[in-house]
């Protein structure tokens, strides 16, 4: 028995001599590499309906998931600089905004509950309307997407929520050193003014308008402009027609064309930004780089492969391996897909040796531009880049995704295909010829991040050093043109300023009571109530109102906001005090008081009719606190009202002031009514308007 | 009615949509202990000619002690640094010549670190030998033959990653290069020579000062967890303190290495396309060879009871940053599918909580989230919430509208839909993590690591589905008490003094 086994060991370990490898490998050369099995990944269904949307389907049934994605022509480099940081905004309040049928925060209820997702985004010269659900909802899921796609809302209450964040994003745009050599260096490569690095500032933000996010819907979502791609576990041919019917019947729409761009990349040399909260100098090195149809591409990756692919570059064998002075260093010249890329080096060191890593990267790129490219190398690089070619489309997804790419830049459908031939055909000559042609050792511009006191020496050492102050402008600071009011917006006030009595008349009117009736629709049905409302400017509000349930009073000021009710008093919650104090803002009189002050912006817009009165659109930015009023041009009286309110009581309120009287030398509306959402919401008639009563000292202290 | 039809329905999609992944993924997964205890799992994914990989190794920082904290990290540096078979010219030579090094760095750090009567001339002196010992050394050694043959190879994703609990190596190869693989990556654990060990050790250094010191967010991290643990090793950063940085030999990493890199204490994963008839000779062929070493014990020690509120304020040039912690159990415990849920409550999409009240409504925070396992899971840790202020906000408001959220998590049971909602998601986001071959190689090799079975992975599912809104009550009273918590906030000083 035991005879037996052995011989069967013997036998089993001689099958294994012959199936596999030598049996005692002492070295990676004494591993045989069979072929790679051939192998193409299949390739996405191409469909252009005649409007001009193309359209690409990838069937994959791994997993019961299906996903898709529009990708819609225009994008950050297509706004002006006045209003930087737009795209942020409408990307961010494009799906949060909810559509013209469903809010944001219902969207969210009904997706996430499903698992689904329908999400915005956007970048340089795109946005996307993307979505990814298991496969049972795709049917409930997809017209929510093509919702999304076609009718925005945009809701104040979203892109405020946007702009909040953009603003938290400025604020702390200087914490993190490695944000702030990113950002500078683009700025460095480009120019500040370019729209490939511009930066978004408070008052850029401010500027920016419900409007001027619908219009860049209408101008960049038409069919001609959008390429689909679906991928997931479905039937193309359903999905096919699917989208047919959905898209096919959409007309043409004005072709989004790439801007023209200049770029002013600023003059090679030394640059400094100081940061003192570090240990580590972070450098930057850049000049201009080249578009990804330069027929030199192919070469130039082999020697960015070279100068500074994985571990086995030069930057990282010399800077991190050899020297140990860094983490992490990385560079090459850089493609962009339609618009010149930048050459860039980066690597983050401790301050004692912050000079000694700027030589030696200098010497790096000189040496690129000088040595000879060893064969080692060049074959390393080669068989790097073409040996893990594979992983370039290792899955259907990205298949899909180089399709939509290559759609989207006018390339040729087989341009990945084609890559390795071009690599394989890549010789040291060549590497030496575009290292010379695309890299300038004398065109450099430099910049250091870091606590200057702490390096080796000063940066000034090394030459002439330019400082780069990067304080953050104040919000209302520089405020570019565009948030100046507009001479036919001043023209306007003013005729509105004459109506209600002219400025000295409204100046004098420091508090107004008005008593009257209210109804209020709700629910539950409509309520009516009594109430005395009590306005003392700029920005304290009392309100008490007699309900069938016992009286309520509120009050709003900056010191203090509470609510007194049968059950006791109540401070009310911070948020729910901004947006009323925000509302206060744009009460009429309290806008017409701050008709100089030049935080206020007054721009006029377009004719709209208003019942039979020919209204003009007056655009108000009382502050930060956005308002839209309709006003009678002929006789300046403000028909209408439209403002979105941030708080919980929130959303897009209308208002038409319908009846008008003289109190004193005031002239003022004595009868309101309101829609919130589209919806009736209250109406209001006032029975008695004082101007100026005697008030009681203690209307606005909480008892 | 309709409604609740609706959400039934939903719910039995996602359900058995998620089974048919369990069973067909049962069938493609195959799973080998090796005779000296090592784990191996392979599944089968053959659309493109490609696999990745995962080695998990159950030992992180976790496993440090004072005075070589940050080693466990070091390791995971000098894996890339070859064996004696790779990465040396003479190994005879250059083995005799670290072995010297050490010496030479030994004698040196004894001086170095004298505590009275520090004799400088003598330092000096020691200093310069051990250097020259490294330029000794250095003449046998192909720089990093390691990663050059891996790249050359066509490896993409080459990286690892020590964590609290585990250390982690990944990456992927096309399929043929399958032996090759299987060659350097047993190679690294069964011979691995720490040649440049005090270079790589600036490397790290740098790291640290890159992920720590530089950065606010960095800062506050290791001060909270300094400040939360008083006696568990999760109180000590990853990186390591400077000092130990400074000082900790190749000998020591060594050490580390021998005790902690047992086959029976790793993992590895291997997902793509494979054929496992032939992959398992292969793998026994060249992972066998690792040799059979003893279990390492198990950590003594455990985090006492918190009883008191601790608080840790950076005053920094920077904006504010709102972070708090409380104790939890390790996620071995029954509760862990109910801490679970907790954050997806909490933190999971704009329907969650936090969202919902700091960034929607209140406007206080540019995001805010709540979740479990911080800085690591294997032993008891911290459920951890944080703010990130809006401008004009302070992180007392922050912590506000957090606890206002925590006590609604105490006192009300949460909906029903709102629980629901939750548990389709988690199915859901199950599904979307099997599609690559990289993720689920480290999720797999995760799973087997932390709970001995891979399974764990989709049983965790099971769980979650389990839990009521009682538990949730239940936990959150258990677990969010301000006795049980450790406050960490960056607070903006203002500009000048540090500026």
């Amino acid at each position: 028995m035991k005879r037996v086994n052995t011989a069967f060991a013997v036998f089993a370990s001689l099958l294994m001599l012959a199936g596999n490898a030598p049996a005692q490998v002492n070295s990676v050369n004494d591993i045989k590499t069979p072929p790679l099995r051939k192998f193409s990944m299949p390739q996405p269904k191409r469909i252009v309906l005649p409007n001009g949307m193309v359209i690409f389907l990838q069937e994959d049934h791994e997993l019961p998931l299906i996903s898709g994605s529009a990708t819609i022509r225009g994008g950050s480099r297509d706004i002006p600089a006045a209003k930087a940081g737009m795209l942020g905004i409408y990307s961010g309040s494009w799906r949060t905004g909810g559509t013209t049928s469903k809010t944001g925060d219902e969207l969210d209820q009904f997706l996430e509950s499903r698992a689904a997702r329908v999400e915005t985004g956007g970048g340089v010269d795109s946005t996307s309307v993307s979505m990814s659900v298991l496969k049972g909802d795709f049917d409930t899921v997809f017209p929510i997407w093509v919702d999304v796609l076609r009718n925005p809302a945009f809701r104040e209450e979203k892109i405020t929520l946007a702009k909040t964040g953009a603003n938290t994003g400025i604020s702390r745009r200087n914490d993190e050193p490695g944000g702030i050599l990113g950002r500078e260096l683009g700025k460095l490569g480009y120019g500040t003014d370019s729209p490939y690095s511009r930066q978004s500032e408070y008052a850029t933000i401010a500027s920016i308008t419900r409007d001027d996010l619908l219009a860049f819907h209408r101008q960049t979502v038409h069919p001609n402009n959008i390429i689909l791609a679906f991928i997931g576990d479905f039937d193309s041919a359903k999905v096919e027609k699917k989208l047919r019917d959905t898209f096919g019947s959409w007309a043409k729409g004005p072709q989004v064309a790439k801007p023209a761009s200049a770029f002013t990349p600023a003059k090679p040399g030394l640059y400094l930004v100081a940061k003192d909260d570090v240990t580590q100098a972070n450098i930057g090195i850049v000049h201009a780089g080249i578009e990804r149809n330069n027929p030199d591409y192919a070469a130039v990756q082999v020697m960015n492969e070279i100068f500074s692919g994985g571990f086995s570059g030069r930057l990282m064998q010399t800077l991190r391996s050899q020297r140990g002075l860094t983490y992490g260093v990385g560079g090459g010249v850089g493609a962009a897909w339609d618009y010149p890329g930048l050459f860039r080096v980066q690597m983050a060191t401790k301050s004692t040796t912050a000079i000694e890593s700027v030589q030696a990267l200098k010497e790096e790129i000189a040496k690129l531009t000088t040595a000879p490219v060893t064969a080692d190398e060049i074959s390393l690089a080669k068989e790097s880049i073409l040996n893990a070619f594979v992983f370039t489309m290792d899955t259907r997804e990205k298949a899909l995704q180089q399709q939509v790419l290559l759609e989207f830049y006018g390339f040729p459908s087989n341009y990945f295909q084609q890559y390795p031939s071009l690599i394989e055909k890549v010789t040291a000559d060549d590497v030496q010829r575009v290292a010379k042609k695309y890299v300038h050792p004398d065109q450099l511009a430099i910049l250091v991040v870091g606590k200057e006191a702490d390096f080796e020496k000063p940066l000034s050492s090394l030459g002439q050093v330019t400082k780069i102050d990067i304080t953050i402008p104040e919000a209302n600071a520089g405020a570019p043109a565009s948030t100046s009011s507009n001479a036919e917006g001043m023209a306007l006030l003013n005729k509105v300023r004459d109506f209600v009595g002219g400025q000295a008349a409204i100046d004098a009117v420091k508090t107004v009571r008005i008593t009257g009736a209210r109804k209020i629709h709700t629910p539950q049905g409509e309520m009516e109530a009594q109430s005395v409302s009590l306005l003392q400017y700029p920005n304290s509000l009392r309100m008490e109102m007699t309900l069938p349930m016992g009286q309520i009073t509120q009050v709003i000021s900056p010191g203090a906001a509470f609510a007194i009710t049968p059950m006791g008093t109540q401070d009310i919650p911070s948020s729910q005090r901004d947006s009323a104090l925000a509302d206060m803002k744009s009460d009429m009189l309290g806008v017409l008081k701050n008709a100089s002050n030049p935080k206020y912006v007054f721009t006029a817009g377009k004719m709209e009719k208003i019942g039979d009165v020919n209204a003009q659109i007056l655009d108000i930015n009382a502050d930060g606190s956005m308002t839209r009023w309709y006003v009678d041009p002929a006789s300046g009286r403000l028909v209408r009202t439209q403002r979105t309110s941030s708080g919980p009581q929130g959303g897009d309120v209308v208002t038409d002031y319908l009846t008008w009287q003289k109190y004193g030398s005031v002239n003022m509306v004595t009868s309101t009514s309101s829609t919130r959402n589209g919806e009736p919401y209250t109406s209001q008639t006032a029975t008695n308007v004082e101007i100026n009563p005697a008030v009681d000292e203690k209307a606005f202290v909480k008892p | 009615m309709r409604r609740v039809l609706l959400l039934a329905t939903l719910v039995l999609t996602a359900v058995s949509a998620f089974g048919q992944d369990l069973a067909s993924f049962e069938k493609r997964t195959q799973m080998r202990k090796l005779d000296n205890g090592l784990t191996v799992i392979i599944v089968e994914r053959r659309d493109a000619p490609v696999f990745s990989y995962a080695t998990m190794v159950n030992a992180g920082s976790a496993q440090e002690v004072p005075g070589i904290t940050g080693l466990a990290h070091m390791f995971e540096h000098m894996a890339f640094k070859g064996s004696d078979k790779v990465g040396s010219t003479n190994w005879d030579a250059e083995k005799a010549a670290l072995q010297r090094v050490e010496e030479k760095y030994a004698a040196y750090d004894r001086l170095r670190r004298a505590e009275t009567n520090r004799d400088e001339a003598a330092v000096a002196a020691a200093k310069k030998e051990w250097e020259d010992a490294i330029a000794e050394a250095d003449k046998h050694m192909v720089n990093d033959e390691f990663s050059e043959i891996i790249d050359r190879a066509g490896g993409v994703g080459m990286n690892a990653f020590t964590s609290s609990d585990v250390t982690g190596y990944f990456f992927s190869l096309p399929s043929n290069r399958f032996e090759l693989w299987a060659f350097m990556e047993s190679e690294r654990f069964r011979n691995p020579v720490f040649r440049q060990f005090y270079k790589e050790r600036d490397v790290v250094f740098e790291e640290r000062r890159m992920r720590t010191e530089s950065s606010p967010f960095g800062r506050l991290m290791e001060q909270f967890l300094a400040t939360a643990f008083t006696a568990h090793p999760y109180g000590f950063p990853g990186v390591g303190w400077p000092s130990d940085l400074h000082s900790f030999s190749a000998t020591d990493a060594e050490a580390f290495f021998r005790k902690y890199y047992v086959p029976s204490n790793i993992v590895i994963t291997i997902v793509g396309d494979v054929n496992p008839t032939e992959a398992w000779p292969i793998v026994e062929k060249y992972f066998g060879r690792l040799p059979k070493s003893p279990q390492p014990e198990a950590l003594r020690t455990v985090e006492p009871p918190q009883i008191g509120e601790r608080t840790v304020v950076l005053r920094e040039t920077s904006q504010p940053i709102y972070l708090e912690g409380y104790h939890r159990p390790s996620a071995a415990d029954k509760d862990d599918p109910t801490y679970s849920v907790i954050s997806m409550l909490m933190s999971s999409g704009r329907t969650s909580r936090l969202y919902k009240s700091l960034v929607r409504d209140k406007k206080i925070a540019a995001g805010a989230s709540g979740f479990s396992g911080f800085p690591g899971e294997k032993y008891p840790n911290l459920f951890t919430f944080y703010g990130i202020t809006t401008p004009g906000h302070t992180p007392d408001e922050v912590a506000e509208a957090i606890h206002a959220e925590i006590d609604k998590l105490k006192t009300e049971d949460v909906p029903a839909e709102e629980l629901a909602s939750v548990k389709t998601r988690v199915k859901a986001d199950l599904i979307r993590r099997l599609g690559s071959n990289s993720g689920l190689a480290l999720q797999l090799a995760e799973a087997q690591t932390l709970y001995g079975d891979w399974r764990e992975l989709f049983r965790q599912v099971d769980a979650i589905d389990k839990v009521t809104a009682a538990d949730v009550k239940r936990v959150a009273n258990a677990t969010f008490s301000a006795n049980n918590r450790t406050v960490a906030k960056v607070e903006s000083a203002p500009k000048g003094g540090a500026k």
